[in-house]
């Protein structure tokens, strides 16, 4: 399934005092299995643009395309794009309502209309792909859990629905760091399992690690595109748009005005600690500091 | 969403001199509007009435279109108004025989009347609101009540209650929409189906609005507390009220307005 936005505006509460333009002219297409990184400041629109993968928002002007079919044309059902595509919002654990974990889990499902045996066994398995597997579990309140469970619970009932592309707004947001750890691992492991990915992120060394492909937006525009490797040569522009660059680029750059001949494609730490060794092996860095 | 129409509480930033005015003199002035309002006794003491209006909207630069979006979702109310005093009011003189009815002139003239009434109640409360952020709003109708704390009123907590209920509105709606979102990504109904299914299908936006919306009230009760808030004895003010020049213009002019709308009524027209 592959998602393409053509030319899309959006414009919130046109023709009040209050009108605000979050995207102009965007275009954009999600390849199926790739993990796209959706960078940029507050407000430079990515969580409307997340919005519209699903068909959540419509757009002013422009169109969303299923496949090559506009998902906002008359006769379109709109479930099979929130079926196709979940959306993992930010703070997603402040939408649980259920008394139960389980309960609350199989609240997508129940929506597709699944049969009670069904609706079982995906909840189990969500909640087994979300690590979260301790006995008796199922049977708690949402409430009790810690946050990041609570997250997790959140992520479940989204998977639970068994989408082919998964959008994230900030999962690790206010985490600490074992759970961020753990929320990025859980992320890279359905990414690994075939799973579409795109997430909004404003870690750098995030985005770095697992993203094959990052989108950098300013003022609702797509400014930038391509592997993290071309984006995070552009350590300037990214400043100019008050972003950062992975701390590894920043190494990097500190070491090249040093004098050191530290090659500018590395944004990973393993390729980091890699280009480190050969520079010790050489055993002459150019200058000294 | 339908929740963002809503007109009357909504704000319209601009500089002007009914947005400058004293919020408790502006007030008054409602106050004085309504009496105005109700003591036109017929359609000759209207004018002044509306002269008056159009002053206030055209100084204040609230555009006219926002004015008649406050009396949208009270159509009904008017029509309802004024075929019942139409049909409904004794009257002598007969000027159209409908065939179930004799409309009378004497009705007709009360129907257009009090449906009147009712818009330009509707718009004047609304340009106050158009013209006063809410905060600054409570603050006037806390100076304005606090005489009334000789008998114990508590008007300071009541100012404080509300500007609070009202800061919370857009949060709060801002809140129900994301949950309505996050919900409907996961495949939730909020549109269709009958009354019963409908209001189940509420109880998933419900339950995490009032989660957030007492952890959001334990926080600020916790904020409050830590910048030392302890009710309104010997607070002093950020913002202080000052009658200017202005305000005592206003209000010579709402003099005016009630002596004209009296001596109109006296003229015994229509």
């Amino acid at each position: 399934m592959q998602i393409t936005l053509d030319h899309v505006t959006h414009t919130y509460q046109p023709g009040s005092p209050f009108q605000s333009t979050a995207l102009e002219d965007v275009s954009l297409t999600i390849r199926p299995g790739e993990f796209l990184a959706l960078i940029g400041h507050t407000g430079s629109g990515k969580s409307t643009l997340a919005q519209h993968i699903n068909g959540l928002l419509q757009p002013t002007s422009g169109r969303v395309l299923m496949d090559g079919q506009d998902i906002h044309e008359k006769g379109f059902d709109k479930k099979v794009v929130r079926r196709s595509v979940g959306l993992v919002f930010q703070y997603p654990e402040h939408q649980l309502f259920e008394e139960t974990v389980a309960r609350d889990v199989a609240f997508g499902p129940r929506n597709l209309g699944l049969p009670a045996d069904e609706i079982d066994g995906r909840v189990r398995e969500a909640l087994k792909k979300v690590g979260l597997t301790q006995a008796g579990i199922e049977e708690k309140s949402p409430f009790e859990l810690s946050g990041g469970q609570m997250r997790r619970v959140a992520i479940a009932g989204v998977l639970a629905m068994r989408p082919d592309m998964l959008v994230l707004d900030e999962p690790a947001a206010g985490l600490d760091p074992q759970s961020r750890e753990d929320m990025l691992q859980l992320i890279a492991q359905l990414h690994a399992q075939g799973a579409t990915i795109v997430m909004i992120s404003h870690s750098m060394d995030d985005v770095a690690r697992f993203a094959t492909r990052a989108v950098v937006m300013e003022h609702g525009r797509i400014t930038m595109e391509g592997t993290p490797e071309e984006i995070f040569r552009h350590a300037e522009r990214l400043e100019s748009m008050g972003l950062d660059v992975p701390s590894v680029c920043r190494l990097g750059i500190q070491l090249r005005q040093m004098g050191v001949n530290c090659p500018d494609s590395v944004f990973r730490e393993e390729q980091a600690v890699q280009a480190l060794l050969d520079l010790w092996k050489e055993g002459k860095p150019h200058g000294h500091a | 969403m339908a929740m963002r129409d809503i007109t009357l509480g909504q704000y319209y930033p601009a500089d002007s001199a009914v947005h400058r005015l004293d919020p408790r003199v502006k007030i008054l002035l409602l106050i004085g509007l309504i009496v105005a309002i109700f003591m036109a006794r017929n359609l000759v003491a209207f004018i002044p009435v509306v002269l008056f209006l159009i002053l206030a909207t055209v100084l204040s630069q609230v555009p006219v279109r926002l004015m008649i979006k406050g009396i949208k979702p009270l159509r009904f109310i008017l029509v309802l108004t004024f075929l019942l005093n139409l049909f409904f009011l004794p009257g002598e003189t007969p000027l159209w025989d409908v065939g179930f009815a004799v409309i009378k002139k004497e009705a007709l003239l009360t129907a257009i009347l009090y449906s009147f009434r009712l818009v330009l109640l509707v718009m004047g409360s609304s340009l106050l609101t158009l013209t006063t952020p809410p905060i600054v709003l409570t603050d006037g109708l806390e100076r304005l009540l606090s005489p009334l704390k000789v008998i114990h009123f508590p008007a300071h907590e009541m100012a404080m209650m509300m500007s609070i209920a009202l800061r919370f509105i857009p949060t709060l709606l801002e809140e129900a929409d994301k949950i309505m979102k996050a919900q409907t990504a996961r495949g939730a109904d909020f549109e269709s189906g009958n009354l019963l299914k409908r209001a189940r299908a509420m109880v998933p936006l419900l339950v995490p609005l009032f989660v957030s919306a007492f952890r959001r009230a334990g926080d600020l009760a916790m904020a409050m507390e830590a910048r030392c808030y302890h009710g309104g004895e010997g607070r002093t003010r950020l913002r202080v009220l000052r009658i200017s020049d202005g305000d005592v213009a206003a209000c010579v002019l709402m003099a005016a307005l009630i002596f004209c709308v009296v001596a109109c009524n006296s003229l015994h027209l229509y």
